[in-house]
């Protein structure tokens, strides 16, 4: 029985269209640092975020892989218009309605390395602020996906903690669809 | 007599419904995460029990062994086999609820698929109680099946 059920998901995820794919080798990783971090869990957001976020002053964090921010921050990073903004939730919630010019990015499909290395190579400036979110609460796919980026090379991502249902409360810009 | 047990739990009538309500259950179940297993991942990371590295090589296969159970139950074959696999399969997921449950961490059960609804923390932990009473009935029926027709010998 155990080994038909293996025969069978190894035929029904190579036959899977890409939202339903899964890597066996898994897509998840804990959180980890770079050889030549230092610091292994990312610190909150330090007192004065708002403020850098209006003047566009955030400073790269190379000993951390990501830092929480709130709405406020990523209300001021979005009005900026250069920031990118990656969705880490499913693809079927991204189409259901997500933060205006988010990218899809979700961090539970099989694409999900693809997508980071082509992001890396889109020629992004790796010091620059990238902020990612999912759902808030205890959704973690966010901070997983600034994992990611950070192992890919990125010193700035920057964690939307409350993620797509604070930006929805405050009334912010949101799009339904695959595109951004 | 057939079996061992009060005479109305191993009778051949209560048997095969139990049979078909546990091929129910079982297939239900594994569709569910068969059409969607990224969310079926999300769902057994979140109950943090497991090495990142296991989370995906199971929501992949875990399904199918489900579905397989379900359709032995269905068309009567290998039954006391069956049987046996989902007894075993709802003790790990009664163990794991309810790890959970006394570290008071919330979690979507994802025993049907992934939730789509929104919950508050006191709900999530609710349907986590309800979802170990429904594992257990479902303990029951298993156990039915085992201790009924002794002279089967799927």
């Amino acid at each position: 029985m155990a080994l038909i059920a293996l025969l069978c998901a190894v035929v029904s995820n190579a036959l899977a269209g890409p939202e339903r794919k899964l890597k066996w080798t898994g897509a998840y990783t804990e959180p980890a640092v770079r050889a030549a971090a230092g610091t292994a869990k990312p610190a909150p957001p330090a007192a004065s975020a708002a403020s850098a976020a209006q003047t566009g002053s955030w400073a790269p964090h190379p000993d951390k892989p990501w830092v929480e921010v709130s709405g406020a921050d990523v209300e001021a990073l979005y009005r900026r218009g250069d920031v990118p903004f990656l969705d880490a939730r499913r693809t079927s919630a991204y189409r259901d309605g997500h933060i205006a010019r988010a990218r899809p990015f979700s961090v539970w499909e099989a694409e999900i390395d693809d997508k980071v290395k082509a992001f890396f190579g889109e020629g992004h400036d790796p010091s620059g602020v990238i902020v990612v979110y999912c759902s808030g609460g205890d959704c973690e796919d966010s901070h997983t996906l600034g994992q990611k980026l950070y192992m890919a090379g990125f010193d700035n991502v920057l964690v939307y903690k409350d993620g797509f249902p604070d930006w929805e409360k405050r009334g912010l810009p949101v799009t339904k669809g695959d595109k951004p | 007599m057939n079996g061992v047990g009060p005479r109305w739990f191993v009778s051949p009538w209560l048997t095969i419904r139990v049979q078909l309500g546990l091929a129910a259950v079982f297939i239900f179940a594994a569709v569910a995460k068969i059409a969607d297993p990224p969310g079926f991942a999300h769902e057994i990371s979140n109950y943090k029990l497991l090495s990142p590295a296991a989370v995906n090589p199971l929501a992949l296969w875990l399904p199918w062994l489900e579905l397989i159970l379900g359709v032995c139950f269905f068309l009567g074959i290998y039954r006391r086999t069956a049987g046996r696999v989902a007894a075993i399969l709802l003790i790990v997921f009664i163990g794991a609820l309810s790890i959970n449950l006394k570290r008071g961490r919330p979690v979507d059960c994802g025993c049907f698929g992934t939730s789509t609804k929104p919950k508050t923390e006191a709900e999530r932990l609710d349907d986590m109680k309800l979802a170990i009473v429904r594992d257990v009935f479902f303990l029951a029926m298993t156990a039915q099946l085992l201790v009924a027709r002794k002279d089967d010998r799927g």
